[in-house]
């Protein structure tokens, strides 16, 4: 299986898939083997995927990286995804030993070098994807070669089922907050509110802010954040062809403070970017 | 496997589609420049433009639909800050212009003439998703002339006209640009589309009309050229969702002199590798020594 892997060249990646899970209804979680020297991924980047010698979908899926470590020669990443139309719709249904046509890491990921003592992850559904790659990296290696920052983190869900990856991020964070729609689990509301709630005990002026949720939520956490003035990082999701900024499809506008209208690309500007720099 | 385009010598019939492959840079890491024909650069115009607001593309059967609005850096910006990382290589570099006037068309040119590295002008008479100019100017035999009579007198350099299937007769606008001394034709731009989110009963661009690119529309541009190498006496450029070596090989047989690929960078970035190598086993195979060969053999 390793050996396949390794064969890949920079263009094209084959990654195997170990396994493809069901966490909810509609969210899966999918193990793939890569070849060696995936691993310089950073969290924040992301891959586009095709299903192996399958013309359907045409085009490639863009997918954060939810996961990333070496196993022997390989490495194994973990895609977390929410099936919402034909082409997650078929990756669902794919097993152990189908072949996906990688193409990554791609884009810029999430900036650690802030020095901040607090790191709060805010997640909206399926925006814990990436987020927990962060929480695993901040785990995983003293990134300011100080002592390892408090890191707190906010789910939010409509129902409680949809906290996935609750537990993982409890192993991973100092301190995990939940917020559901109904309030059957944790704060009843929005997980911007609970934040709000929260974020009056935490020492703003050392505190950066790692996002990752449906549009409308992160817009609310970056006019918060500059209400505040604490640094903030979103990862943004358009729809996208080529992922390696050629195509021009998955604009996104940037504030231009008076200037002509300037249009980011979120695969190859972002995925994730500064706050500020979003007219939202 | 040199073909000629006008009087532009290139080393394979092998070229980018102008729009999707950047200004050569973003594919370093995919694709080796010096072994294509031609990289043909994002379209230029003669000041910057951000393009249309988003949602810019959507996927459809075998094919997407876009509607980026011309994006792209200006001519100035791209001659100083994009043709340096192409001239490091070997491969021909055709700049792709567009204008909303015919003054803007003549400027371009103007700019780019004499400019070291540039090798061929691909003048876009067809995009559909500008409001102004682009599209009227190639839907009209008199129109598409002009702008190509104009733009060759502001350039010592050859001049591709690329032209727009959105029409009743595409032979007619390619004989009339021939006549305006047009020295190649390259065809097909995107075919206008639509694609409605039934959900929300909109758009799902929001320009509402995009181009459709991509295998969908190959069998369409496939005639097309063929319909116009039978009666043009210039090269005939093939484009228009050519995927494979395969797709490639038709348009050669169906009488292109060269071949551009588009879309199908986007699912594969180095899909115009993968064409020219398999365009050099089906030659080898079949002891054909010339890809000239090969060109417009199409048995009837």
């Amino acid at each position: 299986m390793c050996d396949k892997a390794m064969e890949s060249n920079r263009a094209v990646i084959v990654g195997i898939i170990r396994s493809n899970h069901p966490m909810t209804r509609d969210v899966f979680l999918m193990t793939v083997t890569v070849p060696h020297g995936f691993e310089s991924a950073m969290p924040g980047q992301f891959v586009m995927v095709r299903v192996r010698g399958r013309e359907f979908p045409f085009l490639p899926r863009p997918f954060s990286i939810h996961s990333l470590y070496r196993e022997g020669e390989a490495s194994t990443m973990e895609i977390l995804y929410q099936v919402v139309g034909d082409g997650t719709r078929l990756l669902s249904s794919l097993g152990s030993g189908d072949e996906l046509t990688i193409l990554g890491p791609l884009g810029k990921g999430f900036d650690t070098r802030y020095d901040r003592r607090t790191v709060a992850l805010i997640a909206g559904g399926i925006g814990i994807a990436p987020l927990h790659f962060l929480a695993q990296y901040y785990n995983k290696k003293n990134v300011h070669g100080e002592e390892k920052p408090r890191l707190v983190c906010f789910m939010g869900a409509r129902t409680a089922d949809g906290l996935i990856g609750r537990e993982r991020m409890e192993q991973l964070c100092d301190a995990v907050m939940v917020s559901t729609d109904d309030g059957r689990e944790g704060y009843c509301g929005m997980v911007t509110d609970c934040f709000v709630d929260n974020s009056k005990t935490m020492d703003t002026a050392d505190l950066i802010l790692y996002c990752c949720g449906p549009y409308e939520m992160m817009k609310r956490v970056a006019l918060m954040a500059g209400d505040y003035s604490v640094p903030c990082q979103v990862s943004m999701e358009a729809r996208m062809a080529c992922g390696i900024g050629a195509c021009l499809g998955c604009s996104v506008k940037m504030k231009s403070d008076g200037r002509p209208v300037r249009y980011g690309r979120v695969c190859k500007d972002g995925p994730v970017f500064d706050s500020k720099m979003i007219d939202w | 496997m040199k073909v000629k385009i006008g009087s532009l010598e290139i080393k394979n019939p092998v070229m980018t589609a102008s729009g999707t492959f950047g200004y050569g840079e973003e594919f370093e890491p995919y694709v080796d420049l010096d072994r294509l024909g031609a990289v043909v650069v994002k379209g230029l115009s003669l000041e910057p433009r951000p393009g249309n607001e988003p949602p810019r593309i959507m996927e459809t059967p075998a094919g997407m639909l876009n509607a980026v609005g011309l994006e792209n850096i200006g001519v100035k910006a791209f001659v100083a800050d994009k043709l340096p990382y192409l001239r490091w290589h070997s491969v021909a570099v055709i700049a792709n212009i567009f204008g909303e006037t015919l003054d803007e068309y003549v400027r371009i040119a103007e700019h780019l003439n004499g400019v070291a590295g540039v090798d061929a002008l691909e003048i876009n008479i067809s995009c559909p998703n500008v409001k102004k100019g682009g599209i009227a100017f190639g839907a009209h035999p008199g129109d598409a002339a002009e702008v190509t009579r104009c733009v060759k007198a502001a350039t010592d350099l050859p001049v591709i006209v690329k032209l727009t299937p959105n029409v009743t007769d595409i032979a007619e606008i390619a004989l009339s640009v021939e006549g305006a001394g047009a020295d190649a034709l390259s065809l097909i731009n995107t075919i206008r589309g639509m694609s409605v989110d039934v959900e929300k009963r909109v758009p799902h661009l929001k320009n509402i009309t995009g181009g459709l690119s991509g295998p969908a529309i190959k069998p369409v541009a496939l005639r097309m050229v063929w319909d116009v190498a039978r009666v043009a006496s210039v090269p005939v450029i093939g484009v228009g969702g050519i995927t494979t070596a395969s797709d490639a090989l038709e348009f050669l047989i169906a009488g292109a002199t060269a071949v551009q690929i588009g879309t199908a960078n986007f699912i594969n970035p180095r899909a115009t590798l993968d064409v020219l190598e398999g365009i050099e086993r089906y030659l080898v195979e079949r002891e054909i020594g010339d890809v000239n060969d090969l060109i417009g053999t199409l048995a009837i």
